[in-house]
């Protein structure tokens, strides 16, 4: 029997490269999930870790929609919302605990999700424009006051009975290494072959039989519930907040950012580019935010104008380069690209 | 299929590598404990402020507010510490959130875990102090609330807040329904933005009229991003009301009375809530023709406090603010910047030990007796300032211009109001 299988680029790999594969797959997933459960030891301000783990899972979030379909979601930030609020609705009505309220805000944002599938519809800028409408909607409903008996509407939400600073930060490693399987495994599965095949051409992959509102759909709801459960796990480290807090678009723009800048369609860019982009926010954007806003700009402006593969797609041409010379051509970077 | 059990191999070798390192890792964190024994070299005060964003305009006085004090306070040789019956030298480590609640709270956690401060004070306003509470309680640092009026922030089992600047505000309007109900004004209406601090005052308002058999001819929230009022404005016109109060920051203020000043409507008495803070910025985003005849809440400096035992008194500080820092106008988010610090600086000076805790303890000891230039410091048991006291103030025409003037209650009063506001 031949030693070969059928990868996700549907060329036939051998024995050697399927192994090759699945231990960078490992690597992808291992890395960063044992870098940031090691970064306690060297950093003691867990609010900030907890931060950039919750921005990497965002920015996964938007790799997995925006990467894998090309629907680019300015109101992702409704998921993140919703995911919040699904955590405390979880405590403060039905009593559950800080992880099964985790689990919780990300069924919340799976449903909100849901509701909003409708928006699939819709392509290009009116895709984005309505999920920033929904997610401020979404913002508007939370805080009104007909629902403080529910949400506590404007009145904020206090989880501080079940806050765990070490609780929350070690479910936000969980969540991360949740979160690189998802894409590890999207990237390497049917679903994803489909959504990449839906991305290059909608009818042709329509006409080759492919159910273009379910692969999308998939892929939606999958980046629902990762935006649902970074909301829901921020809420549990900050344990007091209001709707404007986890509304935010800022929050949004942030998570497309970073997921642009180290490159969307791959396993680590996203990664990549939170953990960096983040650090330099909090490094110079505190002290001097005039210098970080200018550098920002400059960052987006290059990247939208030379670099629109993000960080992955230096990795990927500088491999490439490397691997023309020694003769092999075409190999596969780490994290790999092939999704674009 | 083969994608599924791979996902069930690495999901599994990542739980039980993420199980090994939190091992590790727990037992390799050193435990942060406060000495108290030793006084340290210098007492580090530790706050956030905005420099951009919705929370500046009041961050950035407040900030200055606090500057003002440690300034005083280092040119008196620093700051009294009862525990080590010694002067201190205070440094102020201040960090720019810019409006963001994400990235205040990674700063809050800055300033205890890495910059160890002795007091932390959090940036303006609730949804920005909102993100301190939790990381102070858990590291057992005292927050000393300067200007948050979060109704979910104070609870029995968290000793670790104090207000020290502003009342909750569900007290404030309590004057203002007063002066309603007095005035006999039956028929009105209250927009507010959907926010704690404004809902609370709606709440209070609600009540307290219902309470004298009035209900509100309009009563509806409106979220916190809204600029654009006309149609909420022929809205309200369309039930003839008598008054019409409108909470929100100033953010929404100063669109609301813009847009009313071209809309062609004429309520006979119309509330806001900011002019009376930040009065030299109304005046400037607002102008004198929109102000006229408005109401607002009396704050300080408008309402002075002339005999106090902490601190200097409110016409002290305004000169001494003025001269300290020119170009800043001196406005209430500034002085609750110096109350607080000034609440600060007595709880270390009737402190028995260098904690946070016997700072909080002595501050309950001297709740009620301490008067500074922003009024009564006085809070509940669970560390709520309750000793604010905030009469109606009207704009009223003075040579070239407008003033605020207290016209309600009678024995603060230094104007009569104008009801009905005329219409030039």
């Amino acid at each position: 029997m031949p030693n070969v299988a059928a990868g996700a680029s549907g060329q036939r790999a051998t024995s050697a490269q399927i192994w090759r594969r699945r231990a960078i797959d490992l690597a992808s997933v291992l890395v960063p999930t044992v870098l940031f459960a090691l970064a306690r030891t060297v950093d003691s301000n867990l609010l900030l870790l907890v931060s950039i783990m919750v921005y990497v899972v965002l920015a996964q979030g938007v790799n997995v929609i925006y990467g894998f379909t090309g629907y680019l979601p300015f109101g992702y930030v409704g998921f993140f919302g919703a995911g919040a609020y699904g955590a405390y609705v979880a405590v403060a009505h039905l009593g559950a605990n800080a992880v099964e309220a985790t689990a919780l805000g990300g069924v919340a944002a799976v449903l909100v999700g849901v509701v909003l599938i409708p928006l699939l519809r819709l392509r290009g800028a009116y895709f984005a424009i309505a999920s920033l409408a929904a997610a401020l909607a979404l913002s508007s409903i939370v805080s009104n006051p007909a629902v403080t008996s529910v949400t506590n509407g404007p009145y904020g939400a206090d989880l501080t009975r079940v806050f765990s600073s070490g609780g929350s930060y070690w479910t936000a490693v969980v969540i991360v290494a949740l979160a690189m399987v998802s894409v590890v495994a999207l990237r390497r599965s049917r679903l994803g072959l489909l959504l990449r095949a839906v991305r290059a051409d909608q009818v042709s992959a329509s006409c080759a039989g492919v159910n273009v509102v379910a692969a999308r759909t998939g892929a939606w709801l999958l980046s629902a519930l990762l935006a649902g459960l970074a909301g829901a796990v921020y809420a549990w480290s900050i344990s007091v907040f209001y709707p404007t807090a986890v509304f935010d678009t800022t929050i949004s723009l942030f998570a497309i950012v970073f997921a642009l800048f180290g490159g969307v369609g791959t396993v680590l860019g996203p990664v990549v580019g939170a953990v960096v982009l983040y650090y330099v926010y909090n490094a110079i954007g505190v002290n001097d935010p005039q210098y970080f806003q200018l550098i920002f700009g400059v960052v987006i402006v290059i990247i939208a104008l030379f670099l629109p593969g993000g960080l992955a797609a230096l990795a990927l041409g500088a491999r490439r380069r490397l691997g023309a010379r020694r003769g092999l051509g075409g190999a596969q970077p780490v994290g790999g690209s092939d999704v674009r | 299929m083969k994608v599924h059990h791979r996902l069930l191999g690495l999901t599994g070798v990542c739980a039980a590598a993420a199980g090994v390192v939190a091992v590790a890792a727990t037992q390799a964190q050193a435990v942060h404990t406060r000495v108290s024994s030793k006084a340290p070299k210098q007492i580090i005060v530790g706050t956030l402020y905005s420099s951009s964003g919705a929370f500046a305009p009041d961050s950035i006085p407040e900030l200055d507010g606090i500057k003002f004090w440690v300034n005083q306070m280092n040119k008196s040789g620093g700051v009294y510490v009862g525990a080590f019956h010694k002067k201190i030298h205070v440094k102020l480590v201040a960090y720019n959130d810019q409006s963001s609640p994400t990235t205040a709270a990674t700063l809050y956690s800055q300033l205890i875990t890495q910059n160890h401060v002795n007091i932390m004070i959090p940036d303006f306003g609730s949804v920005l102090t909102a993100p301190a509470v939790a990381i102070a309680q858990e590291h057992h640092q005292l927050l000393f609330d300067a200007t948050a009026s979060g109704t979910v922030f104070f609870t029995p089992n968290n000793p670790y807040i104090v207000g020290s600047g502003i009342r909750n505000s569900a007290f404030w309007p309590d004057p203002l329904v007063q002066y309603l109900v007095a005035k006999h004004i039956n028929k009105v209406a209250v927009l507010y933005d959907a926010n704690d601090f404004d809902a609370a005052q709606a709440a209070t308002i609600n009540s307290g009229l219902k309470a004298h058999g009035i209900t509100p001819v309009y009563y509806q929230s409106t979220p916190t991003t809204t600029t654009t009022y006309g149609t909420l404005i022929n809205s309200i016109a369309a039930t003839h009301p008598q008054a019409v109060i409108e909470l929100g920051y100033n953010t929404n203020d100063i669109p609301f009375l813009n847009t009313l000043t071209t809309s062609g409507q004429h309520f006979k008495m119309v509330f806001t809530v900011f002019p009376g803070q930040l009065p030299q910025l109304f005046q400037q985003d607002v102008g004198t023709k929109g102000l006229k005849y408005t109401y607002t809440y009396a704050t300080p400096p408008l309402l002075p406090y002339a005999k106090v035992n902490l601190g200097l008194n409110t016409p002290q500080f305004v000169r001494a603010f003025r001269k300290a820092f020119p170009s800043v106008p001196v406005t209430y988010p500034a002085m609750a910047g110096y109350g607080t610090a000034l609440v600060a600086q007595e709880a270390l000076d009737k402190a028995g030990l260098f904690t946070q805790l016997s700072m909080r303890r002595a501050l309950a000891n001297v709740s009620g007796k301490v008067t500074t230039a922003i009024g009564q410091f006085k809070i509940t048991k669970d560390g709520a300032e309750e000793g604010e006291f905030l009469p109606v103030g009207q704009y009223l025409p003075t040579r070239g211009g407008t003033t605020i003037k207290i016209i309600y209650p009678k024995s603060l009063a230094t104007a009569t109001a104008k009801y009905p506001a005329p219409t030039s």
